[in-house]
């Protein structure tokens, strides 16, 4: 059925978009609900936006005061505990509870209706009991006999014509009308497919074909999945550590057969999600559910808690990557042809798909074509993972590019350059080129003496590596605030949105407060619960993006209704006046922040005493997000690393990360998320893998020691570059950037490792014994 | 061969290696190797607790305080669960992230390693010891002003590792402070601006005469 079009009343002006250095007059046409869109004339006059902001919420964080859902204790609060198949693949036979239940202290048990296991960590039985290490022993006594299945546990050995069989063919995850051939369902067609790439490939003189692997990586939160859940008779509170409590009240409610103004969900602070957490449980499992079971059949509130080891099995994972990459280009480097072709294994899940970047990167070739296939395996569901699919197609089509530039003896900087659409981009290149010193590459790979990094320290060899990403403005319009100014003139901001610590909060408080002339300490922040407004998930690094524009209508809607009541005092019409520093005052009065204090003026807490109720309220939706400036979110990075080419080890050095990030709320935090991005992106370059065992098909390393994140010891000097850009999509250009920056980080790396050691490695992660077998290879060739 | 001790419960299935029986045989071997830092109960003859819950004297952030425990309940535990000491961490549970540092004695520790009944007769400074919101330490309050955490699940662990390293090594190099706090992993990335809190810290304190030169090993 064609939906119907609604056409709502919009304005027309004029705005000064992009980038300060290169203002374009741009015509954007908001509704005339919403109210005129911040553009670069806005910045010089902002008091607190664009100002580095230390977080509100960071006393309480550094002192251990801060309450997260694993410091939940209700009373009489009983401790959960799930239990997980130990096999990847089984029809389950019988599951005894017995002895389990007879173990003193336990309080209730819950079992599985399902009969098939399709990878180990998936929910079998649950117990709670009167303290964690009773809950242990108990699940310990759950008995489950299984009937084992052939099992495939990775993506090339799942695609062999004789694997066994993840799915029965009718069984396979539905959604999508794509072919089927054993475990491979596929191929999806690239949304920026276009053109003709055999005819691109046959105007070529130069063509480079590469195949390159990513391994999948676990989420890895420091906090687990969990939820403490608490019943007062129909009423149900669940205190869980999400990325988007509303989905939690949607998927239990819905689960338990109950209606949702009966489940409460609260999430005051969270302990890192990076896309596991955006669900009611996990992609893997359905912990708040038996939960909130557990909970009504023991009578008493239930916290239950993932462990280390089950939040690597069940709760996500960022697929496999297996990549096929041909480029065609002429002598100088102009592109005529891209064909990425992507495998990739989600486990049991679909969505695997990495053709994001080499779509929308290098937008002046004419010919692309991408086709992705998804390869079911015998391990966990995955998740979205910060950016996904994203670094792992960056790592592919970007390492192709620089594998190009190699074999045509171009500068790889200028070969993208050569073929750059963005005009953001373009202006970010010359930025990170020199902060990372890219004139000090060695000219030629392996060479130090074609470079200025210096002389190689014995067996130490420095490369210098750049490459590209993308990611989009996404934004929801299910984003609602609430303004509230009371009579005594505090002010509270009212959303059920959820901080999971990326400084949205501390953002909200800095544009309401700029919109309604006040100090943002001066604003109370209320959050994290669904009994407020309806916020979005925190995915796809759409929370302040979705979130600002909103907060600031609300705030603009209750600074409107205090001009009223300020104006008779004032002596003059509500649009005649202005705000700031905590006062009201005549619009024409003021030419300088200085002059706001001389001026005739009204206190906001003497405005606020007129109303005639308790508190002026201001409920708002977002209004849509408009069309951007340049669309797309452009960032690229340049890396230095040093490999040992005796020992293999990559160390990287330094990372630079320049980002277009819209108009940024708050400085400081933004930066703080490029920088942890590069942080974790180079964990991803140069340590993570999720290892099965062949032979048993459970995981090896799901702890901290040997599942391998970045530790202080490998930490490099990160140099966070912001190219801020008046994009126009909503009033307050604001952008997301939590996911941008990791897009590129393992290109980087892998590129930059080339340029060191004159040995590509096209298999991450860049360990010892693949960069040693790498360097043999090279030498052997 | 040692002869495994009898089940302690009636009817309870006993796994071959149970915690309980290892946490005796234990408590055993500990007595008769333990040199240093032995309380009074090491120094006494060598007593097993529980299996029932016993009581334990602990001194946290210079209180007296008394739980109530099964002896197998850790430190951390024991600190989370009966005393509402929520900062300290539990991420990996076996002494890999260190989001669970406390100080005993001063000295930065894996509250998840440690027993709560081997915590008798010796201080415990937990982060909430170290400064409150409303009055933080000079670290914490440098976490705050270079905006060193996001989720802050791992941010109590650094704090506390960092006064460890500030106590020991009050103007310690970069590498130095690489190497104080290497024991502690964060997910969503502030060790660089970790490392300049600890800096900025540091600088606030008065040069001392004879800086150290050797860096700090924690563990």
């Amino acid at each position: 059925m064609p939906q119907e079009q609604k056409s709502e009343p919009t304005s027309t002006f004029t705005a000064k978009a992009g980038l300060p250095g290169s203002p374009q007059p741009l015509e954007v046409h908001p509704l005339t609900t919403d109210i005129k869109p911040w553009d670069l004339d806005s910045v010089p006059g902002f008091e607190h936006v664009g100002k580095p902001r230390p977080r509100i919420e960071g006393p309480l964080k550094v002192t251990g005061k801060a309450k997260y859902t694993f410091d939940v204790k209700l009373p009489g609060m009983l401790y959960g505990r799930m239990v997980g198949a130990t096999v990847p693949a089984a029809e389950i036979l019988s599951i005894d509870t017995s002895k389990a239940e007879a173990l003193a202290g336990v309080k209730a048990v819950w079992t599985t209706d399902s009969r098939v296991v399709r990878f180990a960590g998936q929910d079998v039985a649950a117990v709670a009991a009167v303290s964690p290490d009773v809950a242990r022993d108990a699940a310990r006594l759950v008995k489950v006999s299984y009937r084992e299945r052939p099992f495939t546990h990775e993506l090339r050995e799942a695609m062999k014509p004789d694997a066994p069989r993840v799915f029965n063919l009718d069984r396979l995850p539905a959604g999508r009308d794509m072919g089927r051939n054993g475990n491979v369902a596929g191929p999806r067609l690239g949304r920026a497919n276009r053109g003709d790439v055999e005819k691109g490939f046959a105007e070529a003189e130069v063509i480079h074909e590469g195949t390159y692997y990513c391994p999948v990586h676990t989420h890895a939160p420091l906090e687990t999945h969990g939820v403490v859940a608490a019943w007062e008779g129909e009423q149900l509170t669940v205190y869980a550590s999400t990325q988007a409590i509303f989905a939690v009240r949607e998927g239990v409610a819905e689960a338990l057969g109950i209606d949702r103004k009966n489940v409460r969900v609260i999430c005051e602070h969270m302990g890192g999600g990076f896309g596991s957490k955006l669900g009611p449980s996990a992609t893997g499992s359905a912990f708040s559910v038996v939960a909130c079971r557990l909970a009504k059949l023991a009578g008493a509130p239930v916290k239950l808690m993932l462990d280390r080891h089950q939040e690597h099995l069940c709760t996500g994972n960022a697929p496999s990557a297996l990549m096929k990459v041909k480029l065609g280009a002429k002598k100088d480097g102009t592109l005529t042809a891209a064909h990425f072709q992507s495998w990739g294994s989600a486990g049991v899940a679909g969505g695997a798909g990495t053709s994001g970047p080499a779509g929308a990167l290098h937008g002046k070739n004419p010919n692309f074509k991408a086709e992705e296939w998804d390869v079911f395996t015998n391990a966990g569901p995955a998740a979205p993972l910060r950016a996904p699919g994203h670094s792992q197609g960056a790592f592919g089509i970007e390492s192709a590019m620089d594998e190009l530039a190699d074999k045509l003896g171009i500068d790889p900087l200028e070969l993208r350059k050569k073929n750059e659409a963005s005009p953001v981009r373009m202006a970010q290149y010359d930025l990170g080129a020199k902060a990372i010193g890219w004139e000090r590459r060695n000219k030629k790979a392996g060479d130090m003496a074609t470079g200025r990094l210096g002389a190689a320290l014995g067996p130490r060899k420095r490369g210098i590596g750049m490459a590209n990403g993308n990611w989009y403005v996404f934004a929801s319009e299910n984003s609602n605030a609430q303004v509230r100014v009371h009579r005594d003139g505090s002010v509270e901001v009212i959303t059920g949105c959820q901080d999971i610590g990326t400084g949205y909060r501390t953002a909200m408080m800095v544009v309401a407060a700029e919109e309604l002339g006040i100090e943002p300490g001066d604003v109370t922040l209320r959050l994290g619960d669904t009994q407020f407004p309806e916020g979005p998930g925190s995915g796809g690094s759409v929370t302040t993006n979705s979130m600002a524009p909103v907060v600031r209508l609300a705030a603009s809607q209750a600074r409107g209704k205090l001009f009223e009541l300020a104006a008779p005092l004032l002596g003059a019409k509500p649009d005649e006046l202005d705000a700031a520093h905590g006062k009201i005052f005549l619009a024409s009065d003021t030419g300088s922040p200085a002059s706001a204090s001389k001026a005739k003026a009204v206190s906001f807490k003497q405005a606020a005493a007129k109303m005639s109720g308790e508190s002026i309220d201001s409920l708002v939706k977002r209004p849509k997000q408009y069309e951007t400036f340049r669309g797309d979110l452009a960032g690229t990075q340049f890396a230095e690393v040093e490999v040992d080419v005796e020992t293999g080890v990559v160390r990287v050095v330094k990372l630079v990360s320049v980002n277009d990030c819209g108009l940024p709320v708050n400085p400081l935090t933004t930066q703080s998320q490029v920088i942890g991005a590069m942080i974790q992106g180079v964990s991803w370059a140069l340590l993570e893998n999720r290892v099965l065992d062949r032979n048993v098909g459970t995981m090896l390393n799901p702890n901290m020691e040997s599942y391998k994140i970045l530790a202080p010891a490998d930490m490099f000097e990160a140099e966070s570059i912001l190219t801020p850009v008046a994009n126009m999509g909503n009033n307050t250009s604001t952008a997301g950037i939590g996911e941008p920056p990791i897009v590129p980080t393992l290109a980087a790396v892998a590129n930059a490792v080339f340029n060191a050691i004159g040995a590509r490695v096209r298999e991450l992660p860049l360990s010892p014994d693949r960069v040693l077998q790498a360097l043999s290879e090279a030498r052997r060739a | 061969m040692a002869r495994r001790p009898p089940p302690p419960d009636e009817g309870r299935e006993q796994p071959s290696f149970s915690r309980r029986s290892f946490l005796k045989s234990a408590g055993v071997s500990a007595a008769a190797t333990t040199i240093v830092g032995a309380g009074e109960r090491a120094e006494a003859a060598p007593a097993v607790l529980g299996p029932n819950p016993v009581t334990l004297n602990l001194k946290v952030n210079g209180a007296a305080r008394a739980v109530t425990v099964e002896p197998r309940v850790t430190l951390l535990d024991a600190l989370r669960n009966e005393l509402d000491l929520t900062g300290a961490k539990p991420v990996c549970e076996r002494g890999g992230c260190g989001a669970c540092t406390v100080l005993l004695d001063g000295a930065p520790i894996a509250s998840c390693l440690m027993l709560a009944a081997d915590a008798e007769g010796h201080e415990v400074t937990t982060v909430e010891g170290i400064g409150t919101p409303e009055k933080m330490s000079p670290l914490q309050a440098a976490f705050v002003e270079k905006d060193a955490l996001q989720c802050g699940f791992c941010t109590p662990g650094f704090v506390v590792a960092g006064t460890a390293l500030l106590a020991k090594n009050p103007h310690p190099t970069l590498d130095q402070i690489k190497a104080g706090l290497a024991g502690n992993l964060c997910r969503c990335g502030t060790y660089g601006r970790i490392f300049e809190a600890v800096q900025a810290a540091s600088r606030a304190t008065t040069p001392s005469r004879t800086p150290s030169q050797t860096p700090s090993q924690r563990r």
